[in-house]
């Protein structure tokens, strides 16, 4: 394999995982980023990662109850042969980066401690004090340092990938790439091309995202013929701390270790907060949703604070909207321990000790379920066939996506501590697969050097007419920014309404032809930041369509996409036939619903606009149901469901297991 | 989400907020102040501050000018991408709240690239070097393979908790920025010279110069992990070699700037001390 | 996947890249020889300096004692002058690979490092300066032949206290200050020294123990610092004369006891300069006892 060469694109925890995998399996790799990979973004992951381990499974956990939380948590939207791979792969990969040297937190023993994230009733977390994503990146780094020392690694920090290289037939064979520092633009030729890029959060202008998170990369991929689902399924994180430049996220494992959220009663209570007794304290998610209290999943903990800001009016900040969460019950050197980094976080950036008063937060744009779609092949167990070229590739053969760039794993909602899981198994799970795609196809190097001059021609053009733009008469490319994100964030976050996204779509879709016209105020070839924004953003467009268009056409509520025009009503009866009846035929509505949009949305680039068709989700383990965290009248929806599974199961008998496992953890 | 920002009422609040950059426009070209002027909001930072300033691309007196380079990543203080010097000392530019900065300087506030790193433009430096010491002290576990090979060994929480606050080091530069012993190496290229000649040529200048607190610290991290150990000897020879640990001067500074608060000094010591048994054990085996 | 450390750099043969490539020995050498015997010798020095507090007569017991060593010379260049130069000549070139930055950091341990630095050029001049005052650095006769007129070498170990007197009052107040920030330079940089020394060597590792080591090495300072100003003040106070017949009988009385040989090289009543003696033919042995 000594003249094959992959090409990897971005280096957080999926980029690097791919990375070592592949070097270890003997395949030179060519490491592009636009930062120096330890600066990824996958340092700001703060909570931990989710796996079954020997303390939960001996409190009756499973690698299945993984996979079926995060299913569950997902609303059902994943094809589930990954999501179960996944779930049975998590035990080792916690043990690879505890190999690795990931400085774990630690029992008093010295075993792996666990913390409870939201969405389960396990403590399935593993964390390094609350900077767990930056410490499982540094020990990926190293690994991939030591690759670089032995020459298989070569990397290309400060680079801005600028897409996909496809031969006559199609086949991705490179890509073309641009030095950040020297503006050289060049092409690099590869068997396969991995894209690790991350998230799109800066479509929305803030978010807990890095700045480099614009989804250009993928939307790249896009552009180029790659398909992109799911987008519309973008989570906003229920607890961030508001800022001028980025809302900066305080971690889910602040009510893992026993945060907890609430409000004043009394509407614009001027009181301090610790002046308020518990009494008229109002802890709203701890009263509407008993068994799993603040760590339900975020989708649901976001619409909670939203509404009782907005709807209920009980902010309790008069100038902007936020609420309390509050770890002050907790003992000063518990939390410093275990919540230290992101406790400092909030010292440094509000000038306040969390530790001293309850902190003040509200819901950020935070993470991307959605992204480039791509393709599995399953085994016989359900699970993932090691080593198929197939598995996490893209529809543009040789052209593979993992991370938060693919939208394979999480649904309709991620779960806390499922992504840094998502993106080291995926980056893992990939290496073999690629080696075997090499193995059937003529190598990327041996190809004519023309189709690779051709996609630096065309790259080098695009350029240089952004350069050519006549200073100060076109649009400001920052200002449209801020114009698109306001129209993103305003229109496709928590609560989602037909005619503001179709308002939306529109306004974006203009911005197709006006980025166009951006000017720019440096026209110089050094280090060039303005035309390298420009492009990402020009590029950022076509991820908002999607995100649009996604949700304009999925008329339901599912996840984090909740429309109050169409969503599933609590139980009003309270008589107990007429309950029944309700709920009889609220389970008619979920089902007719289920067979309308239990699909991915998967979107294709037509020049100006993405195409969208709705594509079957494969759910042969695990069959749907109702998602039913705290909904009035749940108890009874989810007897009839039972009753409702079980007459099925006896009409075909067809997956026993998974019924029974269904049966068994509903 | 945006939520509006809380409405601060400090009673010097400016309208707008003076800014100095210095500026530079590449490798070997003079650098050169230059003026700026943005609006004051509350809540700012100097991200803030210099997204502005790009937005503008205009300065103090109207000219306009290509916006200032700098870099940054996570805007929280974790990636170590922002990393300036601001008012005359080294720190993140996203943590550096303007507000405060008024307080010490209410005239201006005045950024600067970091000194002890070639400038690449404006306030972008280029920090290869402290990557590469990375490498000269083989900071990483030499794990056998990442196949599953079952749980790493168990470590005390004792020892998880020395080696936390060493494994937080986000390499952003601030410690060798303030260290009166690091000095500055630029290695201009030579017209025509190749990638990998040019490559080799600074690997050799970094090589005989001072690795840095931040190595020496993530020496001691990896020297005290149970695999990372197996490495111990190589680690102790690079650092008692070229540009080790002796080029210390105990300034302390490293410990002082540290965003992260890492105990580099804690290291240093130890490495000395491990420095001191390892020279005279090669002394006596010899 | 063993990777080998990385090669240290091609040495061009010049002096600064041989001292690059034996850095952490020169460096360690250089820490060690501030301590012993450099520093040791310092606190002896001081505290003998300062039995001149007892009078004339203590003082001149305690160098009676110092010149009843045989080969004075070889052990003075080989112990105290040699070291002193390899520590001072490297001093320099270390404090000359660095740039102290107190300007925009301003923390109490910079302001130490800068000040080690300070004190250990002070300390360079003054010691240079120091023994070419009352030792002389050589004692052939052609050297002192050129020096002595110029008011160097002016130390009588057999007139001990009187002729120390006498050297300081030559010039007014310009000794007694030299000598009182010299001194002073001294005390810090050895005090200071042991403290960094400490965490050179990882005997001080912990922040807390740094601190403790910080206190006691502070204290350490003060009381060699007392040492040495009481030297300076009991120098003040001596009245050459007075000093001199003490110091003349209890050469006499040691003479005639046969406690010590005739010296007249070490008195200042014998020593003429320019006389040549037969004896005095090589560079160590010009100063040894008959």
């Amino acid at each position: 394999m000594a003249n094959n060469r992959v090409l990897v694109v971005g280096g957080g925890l999926a980029g690097l995982s791919a990375t070592m995998k592949l070097a270890e399996l003997g395949v030179a790799v060519d490491l592009l980023s636009l930062t120096p990979v330890k600066r990824s973004h996958s340092v700001c992951a703060q909570g931990g990662i989710n796996s079954v381990n020997d303390q939960t499974r001996q409190q009756g956990d499973t690698e299945w109850n993984h996979f079926d939380d995060t299913i569950y948590g997902g609303d059902f939207l994943q094809n589930q042969p990954p999501v179960k791979e996944m779930a049975y792969w998590a035990p080792k990969v916690i043990d690879l980066m505890d190999r690795l040297g990931v400085t774990f937190n630690r029992t008093p023993e010295g075993y792996i401690d666990r913390r409870r994230f939201g969405g389960t009733l396990y403590k399935r977390t593993a964390f390094a004090g609350a900077t767990t994503g930056q410490q499982l990146l540094y020990a990926l780094d190293e690994q991939v340092r030591r690759w670089e020392v032995e020459g298989l690694v070569k990397k290309y920090e400060f680079w801005d990938f600028l897409g996909p290289i496809l031969d006559d037939n199609g086949r991705c064979v490179g890509a073309v790439a641009q030095d950040m520092v020297s503006m050289e633009i060049r092409s690099f030729a590869a068997d396969a091309v991995v894209v690790a890029t991350g998230g799109c959060g800066l479509v929305y202008g803030r978010s807990t995202m890095s700045v480099f998170c614009t989804g250009s990369a993928a939307s790249r991929c896009f552009q180029a013929g790659a398909k992109y689902g799911n987008g519309e399924f973008i989570q906003v994180h229920p607890t961030a701390i508001p800022g001028a430049d980025k809302l900066r996220l305080m971690s889910e494992s602040a009510r893992g270790e026993g945060g907890r959220v609430w409000v004043p009663r009394k509407p614009n209570d001027t009181r301090a907060p610790k002046q308020i007794p518990a009494s008229e304290r109002y802890f709203f998610l701890e009263e509407r949703f008993p068994k799993y209290g603040n760590l339900v999943p975020r989708d649901i903990a976001t619409r909670e604070i939203f509404n009782i800001c907005v709807n209920e009016g009980l902010s309790v900040d008069p100038t902007r909207m936020c609420v309390y969460l509050d770890l002050t019950h907790i003992p000063r050197h518990e939390l410093d321990r275990k919540l230290g980094g992101i406790l400092e976080i909030y010292e440094k950036f509000q000038g306040v000790d969390p530790r001293e008063e309850p902190m003040k937060i509200f819901p950020a744009v935070h993470y991307s379920m959605g992204g480039l779609w791509v393709d599995y092949e399953a085994n016989g167990e359900g699970g993932l066939l090691p080593g198929s070229p197939r598995n996490q590739s893209t529809n543009v053969p040789g052209l593979y996506a993992i991370g938060e760039c693919d939208y394979q794993y999480h649904g309709a909602n991620r779960l806390g501590a499922n992504s840094l899981l998502s993106c080291i198994f995926s980056g893992l799970f990939v290496g073999p697969g690629i080696v075997n795609w090499m193995k059937s196809n003529k190598a990327a190097a041996d190809l004519p050097k023309s189709i690779f001059e051709r996609a630096v021609g065309e790259h080098t053009a695009r350029h240089k007419k952004l350069l050519s733009n006549a200073s100060g008469a076109g649009e400001n490319p920052y200002l449209l920014h801020q114009e698109l994100g306001d129209i993103m964030t305003r229109t496709a976050t928590v609560v989602r309404y037909n005619n503001q996204l179709t308002e939306a779509y529109e306004k974006v879709s203009a911005m197709v032809e006006r980025s166009q016209r951006c000017s720019l105020a440096d026209t110089g070839n050094w280090t060039n930041q303005n035309v390298i924004f420009t492009k990402s953003l020009q590029d950022m467009i076509p991820i908002a369509q999607c995100i649009l268009k996604g949700a304009l056409m999925r008329d339901e509520s599912r996840g984090a996409h909740f429309k109050p025009d169409f969503c599933m009503p609590s139980l009003q009866a309270t008589d107990p036939t007429e309950r029944r009846l309700e709920a009889e035929k609220w389970c008619d509505a979920f089902e007719e619903n289920t067979n309308k949009f239990l699909k991915s949305s998967v979107c294709s680039w037509k020049g100006q606009e993405p195409d969208l068709v709705f594509e079957d989700i494969d759910t042969r383990l695990m069959k749907p149901r109702p998602r039913l965290y705290g909904l009035v009248g749940g108890e009874v929806i989810e007897e009839v469901w039972k009753q409702r599974s079980r007459t099925k199961e006896e009409s075909a008998p067809s997956k026993p297991a998974a019924a029974k496992q269904l049966a068994g953890s509903v | 989400m945006i939520a509006p920002g809380p409405e601060l009422s400090p009673a010097r609040r400016p309208s707008k907020i003076n800014v100095r950059v210095l500026r530079q426009d590449g490798p070997g070209t003079p650098p050169y102040w230059e003026r700026h002027q943005v609006d004051y909001e509350p809540d700012m930072n100097v991200i803030s501050v210099l997204q502005k300033i790009a937005a503008q691309a205009t300065t103090f007196d109207g000219k306009k000018v290509s916006p200032v380079a700098w870099d940054c990543g996570c805007l929280e203080e974790v990636c170590g991408s922002c990393t300036m010097v601001i008012n005359g000392r080294v720190r993140q530019s996203c943590s550096a709240l303007v507000d405060r900065l008024l307080e010490d300087n209410p005239e201006e506030i005045q950024l600067q690239p970091m000194t002890k790193f070639p400038v690449v433009r404006d306030l972008m430096i280029d920090r290869s070097r402290l990557f590469h010491s990375l490498k000269r002290v083989q900071a990483w576990v030499p794990v056998d393979s990442y196949f599953d090979m079952g749980a790493g060994p168990r470590i005390p929480r004792e020892d998880q908790e020395q080696n936390y606050p060493l494994s937080q080091c986000m390499s952003c530069g601030c410690c060798l920025e303030a260290c009166p012993q690091f000095n500055k190496v630029e290695v201009i290229r030579h017209a025509g010279e190749t990638d990998e000649a040019f490559d080799a040529r600074k690997k050799q200048a970094y090589d005989a110069e001072f690795i840095g607190p931040h190595a020496i610290s993530q020496a001691m991290l990896f020297n005290s992990h149970p695999v990372g150990k197996n490495l111990q000897k190589e680690r102790l020879e690079t650092l008692t070699g070229t540009g080790g640990i002796q080029a210390c001067g105990n300034a302390q500074n490293c410990v002082a700037v540290c965003p992260k608060e890492i105990p580099l000094t804690t290291s240093i010591a130890r490495a000395g001390r491990a420095a001191t048994l390892h020279s005279i054990k090669k002394l006596f085996d010899r | 996947m063993n990777v080998p450390p990385p090669s240290a750099p091609s040495q061009s043969g010049s002096l600064s890249g041989f001292l690059k490539k034996h850095d952490f020995i020169i460096r360690r050498l250089h820490s060690l020889s501030g301590l012993v015997p450099v520093g040791a010798y310092m606190c002896v020095h001081l505290v003998t300096n300062s039995s001149l507090n007892g009078g004339p007569a203590v003082f001149q017991n305690a160098v009676f004692a110092i010149h009843s060593l045989p080969f004075l010379p070889v052990i003075e260049w080989t112990f105290i002058f040699l070291p002193i130069l390899f520590h001072a000549i490297v001093g320099v070139w270390i404090a000359r690979s660095g740039q102290s930055n107190l300007r925009n950091y301003r923390f109490t341990s910079n302001k130490r490092y800068w000040a080690q630095r300070m004190t250990g050029y002070i300390a360079f001049a003054f010691i240079f300066t120091h023994v070419l005052h009352l030792h002389g650095w050589f004692h052939w006769d052609w050297w002192l032949g050129f020096v002595e007129p110029l008011g160097m070498a002016q130390f009588r170990p057999y007139n001990a206290a009187s002729s120390l007197a006498e050297a300081m009052k030559s010039l007014g107040f310009v000794w007694p200050l030299f000598y009182l920030v010299g001194v002073l330079a001294c005390v810090f940089h050895l005090a200071n020294g042991i403290w960094t020394a400490g965490i050179t060597w990882g005997v001080w590792v912990s922040p807390s123990a740094q601190k403790r080591a910080s206190v006691a090495c502070s204290i350490f300072g003060v009381l060699l610092g007392l040492a040495g100003l009481s030297s300076l003040a009991a120098v003040s106070r001596t009245d050459p004369a007075t000093a001199k017949a003490i110091e003349d009988q209890m050469y006499k009385v040691r003479v005639d006891g046969h406690m010590i040989q005739p010296n007249e090289h070490k008195r200042s009543d014998g020593h003429h300069t320019g006389s040549s003696d037969p004896s005095h033919n090589g560079t160590v042995s010009a100063n040894e006892p008959k």
